[in-house]
């Protein structure tokens, strides 16, 4: 009884915990090709969950809501980059920090004018309801989250390995200035570096929204979760997130169980004093070594 | 066509202030946003619609002459500071005559204390902590201008534990959110538990947070402790959640909390999941009676709904409107602090849609709550989620209901 009962909340941690990893993930995206990062991502979660919402509400069916979800979100990270990151890195300020925060802040009170306050539903063809693997109870809602999670991380660490654009991608990231030398518009790769991070954005919230409720508040709580995660990976661990993420969710439902709920935040805020303490590169990242 | 608009915008511009000084001015204050908001609204809504009522017969006869109702309503967002910024803002008010609403017992804390202060007469609904009240027996306040429309805590924490009991269960898990309704909560229900003779044992106590979506951890420490039913104290997203992760996870076990669980919120996140659970109501959406059911038509022609959002707080809305209403009439004033002499003796029985309220209210007494609280036990009744809607759960509560108002 009771070691089925530690896995099965080990196994809904880190299903959690999955999600986490997926914005951070977005994170990682922009922070590679810019060295800057949105502190708006949570808003973006939740405005192309409200956008598919909507576009549900108007009887698309959910595979074509999808996509269109996607290319959303695609949208909004690009306008990030245009209206708050481009002109600061432009002129070696810090402003991006100020004006993405800025931008979640207008998104949030836009969505709540917009959609209203509420919590709602969001409905969806995958079945909510459990089944058994060796008397653990999972949902295929929660698993198609993690499939969604592994997907998305997947399809886009192929892209950056197996193509001409993602290969670019790559040398922006590895040294901005060799890059440009080389002919590659480091412009074009923020812009699509910002892109790919939106598009994981609204897969991050037309994944959990059915088991979060859509709200303005939905991402909140999740954003400041998914920052650390990033931190304490590394923002350059690519797939490092996965593992932090699945161990903070774990971590953090165990936590619960033992200590007691009030103790549920508890571990990530450890977690993250500790890798800033001993590695403040993250536990999977790389040294900053810089020739000149 | 346009001289018309342009005439009767004139008239509307004369006619406003005309009215203003003429009218009696009741403030409606509660959550219209946020998880609570199907409480705030459905509470407004059911205010405002006691109010056109009034004002479409003629308004209130004060002291021989018709007064109509104004209404000034305040979102606080269900958020403690909100709260007690707007009891800072009504409190300065001189020709305010009362005020109406409140969902969050916090908000209740934070804001109470300004409109005490001034003596404005404040009919608390559908606020349920006993924090609301006890504020006042416990700092010994000797004269106090706020009054409460609402199954108070005591009387629904008491409810379902004999529920419980009555089940013959004999381990029970409180889950409980860490807002201060939350809180109070718990300790009313571990109060009762102890109250009615120790026959339950808390095999777990647990705690989440608002915004919290995976119990897992909560439900299965409950499920270790070998818990036959789980109590909880909570708004409507968090228990919903509740609802489907004991779904996931099998347990089977009954759900019973606070009358919360009538929440559309909590009926619409939780689905199928939500049947069975049981929660005290002081109003059930079911035409039991031609009066009950011309407010429940009313009410869904008014707003455009098929369902009330939450029935209880719209019922408590309009009931609180006609006796306030019944107030200012014997008052014969429209001056806050007449108003309160008068709901603490109320010479005319008022009709309501919960109940024909009898003398509701008595002068207060700070060693007894129930000098300022008008439900009583006999007034609640067991509602259980059936299919999306909230139904009777006993059948005598409806027969009681239908004979008590025939008579």
């Amino acid at each position: 009884m009771n070691s089925i009962i530690i896995v099965q909340m080990a196994v809904s941690g880190a299903l959690m915990g999955l999600v986490y990893a997926l914005i951070a993930y977005g994170f990682q995206l922009t922070y590679a090709t810019s060295k800057s990062i949105n502190f708006g991502q949570g808003e973006l979660v939740m405005l192309s969950a409200f956008f598919s919402l909507t576009l549900l509400d108007a009887g698309l069916p959910y595979w074509l809501m999808v996509p269109g979800g996607l290319l959303f979100g695609a949208m909004m990270g690009l306008v990030v980059e245009r209206a708050c990151v481009r002109l600061s890195l432009e002129q070696k300020s810090e402003g991006w920090i100020l004006l993405t925060i800025i931008f979640g802040l207008l998104s949030f009170s836009a969505a709540e004018n917009i959609w209203g306050r509420d919590d709602r539903p969001f409905p969806s063809p995958i079945s909510a309801d459990a089944f058994n693997v060796f008397g653990i109870s999972i949902t295929p809602l929660e698993l198609s989250v993690a499939i969604g999670v592994f997907a998305v991380m997947g399809l886009i660490e192929l892209f950056k390995h197996k193509t001409l654009l993602g290969k670019a991608f790559e040398a922006v990231s590895a040294d901005r200035d060799a890059a440009e030398l080389m002919g590659i518009s480091a412009t074009r790769t923020i812009m699509l570096s910002f892109g790919l991070s939106g598009m994981v954005a609204a897969m991050a919230g037309i994944l959990i929204s059915p088991i979060t409720t859509v709200g303005p508040t939905m991402a909140s709580a999740l954003i400041l979760k998914a920052f650390s995660v990033a931190v304490v990976a590394g923002l350059d661990s690519g797939f490092g997130v996965v593992l932090i993420g699945i161990a903070l969710g774990a971590l953090e439902s165990l936590t619960s169980f033992y200590l007691g709920s009030g103790w549920r935040e508890a571990p990530g805020l450890i977690l993250l004093i500790m890798a800033l303490a001993l590695r403040p590169n993250g536990v999977f990242g790389k040294a900053n070594i810089r020739k000149v | 066509m346009k001289k018309t608009l342009i005439a009767s915008l004139l008239l509307g511009m004369f006619a406003v202030p005309a009215m203003a000084a003429d009218a009696i001015k009741i403030a409606i204050t509660g959550p219209f946003s946020g998880g609570s908001a199907p409480m705030g609204t459905s509470m407004r809504d059911g205010a405002k619609l006691a109010v056109a009522e009034i004002n479409a017969a003629g308004g209130i006869n004060v002291a021989g002459k018709k007064k109509m109702i104004e209404i000034i309503e305040r979102d606080d967002e269900g958020k403690n500071e909100r709260g007690a910024l707007i009891g800072q803002e009504l409190a300065s008010m001189s020709d305010l005559s009362g005020v109406i609403g409140s969902v969050n017992t916090g908000v209740v804390v934070a804001g109470d204390k300004h409109l005490q202060e001034k003596g404005i007469t404040k009919i608390i609904t559908p606020a349920a902590g006993s924090a609301s009240m006890n504020q006042w027996s416990k700092a010994g306040v000797k004269d106090l201008s706020i009054f409460r429309f609402a199954a108070d805590d005591a009387i629904q924490s008491a409810m379902v534990v004999e529920d419980a009991i009555s089940h013959k269960f004999t381990k029970a898990a409180i889950l409980y959110d860490s807002t201060n309704y939350g809180v109070s909560g718990h300790d009313d229900l571990v109060d009762q538990i102890k109250k009615q003779g120790n026959k339950l044992a808390v095999v777990a106590s647990e705690k989440f947070n608002i915004g919290d979506k995976d119990m897992t951890a909560q439900l299965l420490s409950a499920k270790a402790g070998g818990a036959q039913v789980i109590l909880i104290w909570g708004i409507g997203p968090e228990m919903a959640a509740v609802s489907n992760g004991m779904a996931k996870l099998g347990m089977k076990m009954p759900l019973i909390g606070g009358w919360t669980l009538s929440m559309s919120n909590y009926i619409d996140n939780a689905g199928k999941n939500g049947n069975g659970t049981l929660m005290p109501q002081t109003f059930i959406e079911e035409a039991t009676t031609p009066h009950v059911k011309s407010f429940i038509e009313g009410y869904h022609k008014a707003y455009n709904v098929t369902r009330i959002p939450s029935p209880v707080s719209a019922a408590q809305g309009y009931d609180a409107i006609y006796i306030f209403a019944a107030a200012v009439k014997q008052a014969g004033s429209d001056d806050t602090h007449k108003i309160k002499l008068a709901l603490e003796d109320l010479r005319e029985p008022v009709k309501g849609v919960i109940s024909t309220w009898k003398h509701p209210f008595s002068k207060w007494d700070p060693a007894n709550e129930l000098t300022h609280e008008a439900f009583r036990r006999a007034d609640v009744v067991m509602g259980k989620i059936q299919d999306g809607h909230v139904v009777f759960a006993e059948q005598a509560d409806r027969q009681r209901l239908i004979k008590s108002d025939s008579k």
